[in-house]
Formats: structure tokens, sequence, C-alpha cells
């Protein structure tokens, strides 16, 4: 699943730390979000759409295979 | 899930890690100490007693809190216990047809439940922290 977690990030002057203390996370886990390593839940993917003030689906992308 | 439910298994303090590395080298002290007291033990007793402290050792690992328990630490853990598990049973048949075919039967004297619980908690706590290495790795 691809996502646009950077781009927003980077659009909101937030980095990562900023992004995971908001959504009550560690650091590493916005990174392994954001390098498509770990998917994120329900929950966690409408919590960091709710920061960034965009829809889901905007956010999050399926891909070929998923 | 709900923290109260009987599903939910309370974690240890972060600071017990420390307490579990103790568990690694006082069984080999142990049993050291004890063939210098010539206390009679035989190798079997000396290697279920290292197996013993061991898995209390990964068991104590496996079950202290990380810095930031989030949901992707627990997934980890999730996954680590299903592989983990999954190595154990490979492993253990591994052991039994080495000792078929070295001794012509399947059980063995090395197999207790010592044993079988330090290599689970050993596997859990491998398949846990190489996921947690994949993570952090650029």
């Amino acid at each position: 699943m691809k996502n646009t977690i950077k781009v927003e990030r980077a659009r909101n002057n937030m980095t990562q730390q900023d992004l995971a203390e908001r959504v009550n996370v560690s650091r590493q886990t916005i990174n392994s979000i954001e390098a498509g390593k770990y998917v994120p839940s329900t929950v966690l993917s409408l919590k960091i759409a709710k920061v960034f003030l965009v829809p889901l689906e905007e956010l999050f992308e399926l891909e070929e295979g998923d | 899930m709900k923290e109260k439910s009987i599903l939910h298994v309370p974690l240890l303090s972060p600071a017990w890690k420390k307490v579990a590395f103790i568990f690694f080298p006082l069984p080999v002290i142990l049993v050291i100490g004890m063939a210098f007291s010539r206390m009679d033990i035989s190798p079997d007793d000396s290697a279920q007693i290292i197996y013993g402290f061991w898995a209390i050792g990964f068991g104590l690992l496996n079950l202290s809190r990380e810095k930031e328990e989030d949901e992707m630490i627990k997934s980890f853990r999730l996954q680590a216990f299903q592989t983990g598990f999954y190595w154990l049973i490979w492993g253990l048949g591994a052991l039994m047809l080495i000792n078929y075919l070295r001794y012509d039967r399947i059980t063995s004297e090395i197999f207790t439940a010592y044993l079988v619980l330090f290599l689970l908690n050993a596997y859990v706590y491998a398949a846990f922290q190489y996921q947690k290495y994949m993570a952090s790795k650029d």
C-alpha cells in the first residue's frame, strides 16, 4: 500500500517525531509506515488523516497485488 | 482489545530486561560451582538446569515492555510468537530425526519441558529482534 504521509508531513512542516507524538506511536513506527514496511491499523490511519485534515483515501492508496 | 479482557497480557517494566540477562551466565556458574564442589550431578541434569534458567531469561525478555509499546511493536510480538512456534516445531522435528538416525529411536532424554520452553522463548525473542532490526534498517 502506497501512502503520501511524507508529502503531507513536508506540507505541514512536521518531523516524524512531531507526527509520532500527535498520534501516540514511536518515531520508528512512522518511519516504517512511510517506507511501506508497516501497514497501520484503521484506527492509526484515521488518526494520521485527522492530523493532516485529509480524507483517508487521499493518504493511502492500494497498489497492484494488495 | 479491552485491557480488562482475560486475553490481555500485562507486560513487565523494561527494567526486568536487566534481571533477565542475569539468568544467562548464572546457571553456567552454578553448574561449574557444583562440579567443583563435587556434587554428584549428571551431564543431563546440568543441561536441564541451564535450559531452565535460559528459558526464564528469554521468557522475561519476551514479556518485558518496550520503551514505546505501540501497535507496530504489538504486531511484531504476535508475528514473533507465530514464527517462534513454527521454528520450534521444525527444530524438534529435526532433533527427532537426528535422534532416530543415530540411536534408532524418536524420543530422547534431552526432550524435556525445559528444552522446549528454552527453544520456544529463544526463537520468539530472535524473531522479535529481527523484526525490530528490519524496521529500523533504512
